[in-house]
């Protein structure tokens, strides 16, 4: 039995030239199919990217600002209604603005890459230190992903001149009116962050607010300003009703 | 190569499809988590200040 099935074996096994031939053929073949499935894997991967950072880090960052802005309001229920001193752990405020469609924008202190990409707006501290909104004087300067990460400053090419920006803290709003922009500029022109930016037309010192983000849509070769000017400041009132703007 | 991985797995074909489908996902997984927030910093699309 094992003798004949060992010869039934070889007698198939006998014709071995003629596959040896075909495989040298085969093994060109097979090697060019092979590349061929890895260019096909190659673009697979390379649209996976494309989903990942246009859809998925914005699902991840929108979760995670959701859960750090609740927390945020907690603290400034718990801490109750007295003149509050302000809390920068875990961020400073929420930016509105309608404009953009966008509303309860968390604002943290830092533009680091790790801060940004929790779908929240970060105010500078370098390289030019950003003032804040109670201060007399100063530049409030802000970044936040324009693609991705929650992407809140994908609109900025919407706001206009005189579309408002307000920034709620504990105990007051902020309501800033756009007046300049600069569609485009270096990714080194850090001037646009001066207490007193120039580019925007202003000389005198004053309390204004600049959202930076990048441009164009989907890349990271300009930047682009939006420059605006406080107009009024209003309490907060226990109701949090929000101001006119925002209505 | 993806002939090579079907025929290397074991079972008939609706097995065979069942575990190509769960090596797929294995893969997406991989690199949503691992590969892609690894490189994404490496790439030019998403700074977004302003800086020296």
């Amino acid at each position: 039995m094992v003798a004949s099935t060992d010869q039934e074996e070889r007698a198939d096994d006998s014709p071995a030239p003629a596959p040896r031939r075909r495989s040298r053929r085969g093994r060109v073949l097979t090697a060019i199919s092979v590349f061929g499935e890895l260019l096909i894997t190659g673009g697979l991967v390379l649209g996976l990217f494309v989903v990942y950072s246009l859809w998925w880090t914005n699902v991840l960052a929108d979760r995670e600002a959701k859960k750090q802005g609740n927390e945020v309001r907690e603290t400034w229920e718990e801490s109750g209604s007295g003149p509050g001193e302000l809390d920068t752990k875990g961020g400073v405020g929420f930016l509105h603005v309608p404009a953009m469609g966008e509303r309860d924008i968390l604002v943290k202190k830092g533009t680091s890459t790790k801060d940004l990409n929790d779908g929240t707006a970060g105010y500078y501290t370098e390289p030019v230190k950003s003032a804040l909104p109670q201060d007399d004087k100063g530049n409030f300067s802000l970044a936040a992903h324009r693609d991705g990460h929650g992407a809140k400053f994908h609109n900025i090419h919407k706001l206009k001149n005189g579309d408002s920006i307000v920034f709620e803290s504990k105990d007051k709003w902020y309501v800033y009116k756009v007046y300049a922009k600069l569609p485009e500029t270096s990714k080194y022109n850090v001037s646009v962050l001066s207490a007193v930016p120039k580019e925007s037309g202003k000389k005198k010192a004053g309390r204004y607010i600049t959202l930076t983000t990048c441009t164009p849509i989907y890349t990271s070769k300009h930047r682009y300003i939006v420059w605006g000017e406080l107009e009024r400041v209003e309490k907060v009132d226990s109701e949090r009703t929000p101001p006119a703007e925002l209505g | 190569m993806y002939g090579w991985i079907w025929r290397k797995l074991p079972g008939n074909a609706a097995i065979k499809a069942a575990i190509s489908l769960l090596l797929i996902l294995g893969v997406v997984y991989a690199l949503f988590q691992y590969v892609f927030p690894w490189a994404e910093p490496l790439l030019p699309f998403n700074d977004v200040t302003v800086d020296q």
